[in-house]
């Protein structure tokens, strides 16, 4: 406890940003309910804790926008308090942000579409997509990982899914980056993060009311049988749908990126994928999802006092768990800074524990899966182009801005 | 009459979504650490449990015919 006097509670700091292992690690190891003062927030960072509480949704609520009346942190400005409004009622309809009963009948509206089976009938897609934007890569000699492969393809893949026309694409992709400001600390932030949940709302309205005329096997079909059964309102189809579209791709680019940059720092752990890139990509995911998680931290509200080792956490409080360091909790995983493809049993939290467990989990295995094994199989001498790499400044996403890469 | 199952629940794999519990209450129910169990595999038909074994976000429910050890899922 001597130590947490001297922890500096900017999470936003280049260095956090740049490194959050280093900076969470020292707070798992000396304060691991460390309460951050500058936002008034607990910051949970051991792996069983992280595992307890995602477990115990009675105690911690999934719906931290519709009933927190306090303000935003970091601050925003004040004269986007109206903005704050409306960003909170669109997160708030979100599936994700319910408690029981109501988030287990939504979940059962869209899990069925999500089953590893049904998953696994999307790999030949998955695969096929692959090829196209590595071929178009190899004909360069060099790619942005960032720009040329992560990206794009998730959102093919959701687009697919969603029954979104090839040609609106970027498009959607431009108001998902938009949505990403929601990790962010700027003090404008509200700005581009309502334009993009307006935007979002206005694009898939028309495709929604299509739906619910004229149902098709896309999912947003299934989010329209939603609100036929009396699940969902308009609303909130058009919310979810919303979410979808951005959770099902942001989260899979952050793999891919991170991943890539595992091997290409990891030469070692690269020329083992190379060995047997089909035999071992499915383990080399899971240490990818591990390692460096696409999802730094996840919030919730205590829904009554509870205690959490040494501390009290009061009903009302806001918290975050954070994955990046309870994936690297030495008590989860020996030697948790190394990045080892052949790690089994591996039962990282990148993608959350108990009832809100990652919905798309599955289509972001094959997808990391198809990217690692296609990349080991075709550009055994890739390298990175530069060590210079930056972050988004995030304390949600774990996302690179971009990564160059030259192939041959 | 129903065939006898053999069910069970990796406990390595189950991440405690409790979607097999929503599905089949009477079949899976939640232990301690917050992850699935098996209770009574004879308590819910098999269609019920082969969808709950489907629904499973990690595919930690296995189901066997329990006399002649036929896998019937995954």
């Amino acid at each position: 406890m001597s130590m947490t006097a001297a922890i500096q509670d900017d999470l936003f700091t280049d260095d956090v940003i740049a490194n959050p292992y280093a900076y969470y690690g020292r707070l798992r190891e000396d304060d691991p309910v460390h309460w951050n003062e500058a936002y008034a927030l607990w910051v949970i960072t051991r792996y069983d804790d992280v595992v307890w509480l995602t477990r115990h949704h009675e105690l911690f609520s999934s719906a931290v926008f519709l009933n927190d009346r306090r303000p935003a942190y970091p601050p925003i400005d004040e004269s986007d308090l109206g903005l704050y409004e409306y960003v909170k009622n669109y997160q708030g309809n979100q599936f994700i942000q319910h408690d029981r009963p109501e988030h287990l009948e939504m979940r059962r509206v869209m899990h069925g579409y999500f089953t590893p089976k049904s998953m696994e009938a999307w790999r030949p897609f998955v695969k096929a997509a692959v090829k196209e934007l590595l071929d178009a890569a190899e004909a360069k000699g060099s790619m942005d990982v960032m720009r040329d492969l992560a990206t794009p393809l998730p959102v093919l893949v959701i687009a697919q899914m969603m029954g979104v026309p090839a040609e609106d694409r970027p498009y959607v992709r431009q108001l998902a980056e938009k949505l990403l400001y929601i990790g962010r600390g700027e003090y404008d932030r509200m700005r581009p993060l309502s334009e993009g949940m307006r935007g979002m709302i206005e694009y898939v309205s028309p495709l929604v009311d299509k739906r619910i005329v004229d149902p098709g096997d896309d999912f947003i079909s299934v989010l329209a049988r939603g609100e036929k059964q009396g699940i969902f309102t308009r609303h909130q189809v058009l919310v979810n749908t919303s979410l979808l579209l951005l959770a099902g791709h942001e989260t899979t680019i952050n793999l891919l990126c991170n991943g890539t940059l595992s091997f290409m720092r990891n030469r070692g752990q690269w020329d083992l994928l190379q060995q047997d890139p089909a035999g071992r990509a499915k383990l080399a995911t899971e240490e990818c999802l591990r390692f460096d998680a696409p999802v730094i931290s996840i919030q919730r509200i205590a829904s009554q006092d509870v205690e959490l080792r040494d501390k009290v956490l009061r009903k009302g409080d806001r918290l975050r768990w954070f994955i990046s360091s309870a994936n690297r909790d030495p008590e989860a995983f020996e030697n948790p800074t190394s990045f080892d493809i052949t790690r089994h049993p591996n039962p990282h939290v990148a993608f959350g524990s108990g009832t809100h467990h990652c919905l798309g989990a599955t289509l972001a295995r094959v997808e990391g899966q198809e990217v690692f094994k296609a990349l080991a199989e075709r550009f055994p001498d890739m390298r990175l182009e530069t060590e210079d790499l930056e972050y988004q400044p995030s304390i949600t996403f774990r996302s690179l801005k971009s990564l160059p890469i030259t192939l041959h | 009459m129903a065939r006898k199952l053999r069910v069970w629940v990796d406990q390595h794999a189950c991440v405690g979504n409790a979607m097999c519990e929503a599905i089949a209450p009477a079949v899976f129910r939640l232990n301690d650490n917050r992850q699935s169990e098996v209770v009574d595999p004879a308590a819910d038909s098999e269609e019920k449990i082969l969808e709950a074994a489907e629904n499973c976000p990690v595919s930690a429910i296995y189901v066997e015919d329990a006399e002649t050890g036929e896998r019937l899922f995954p």
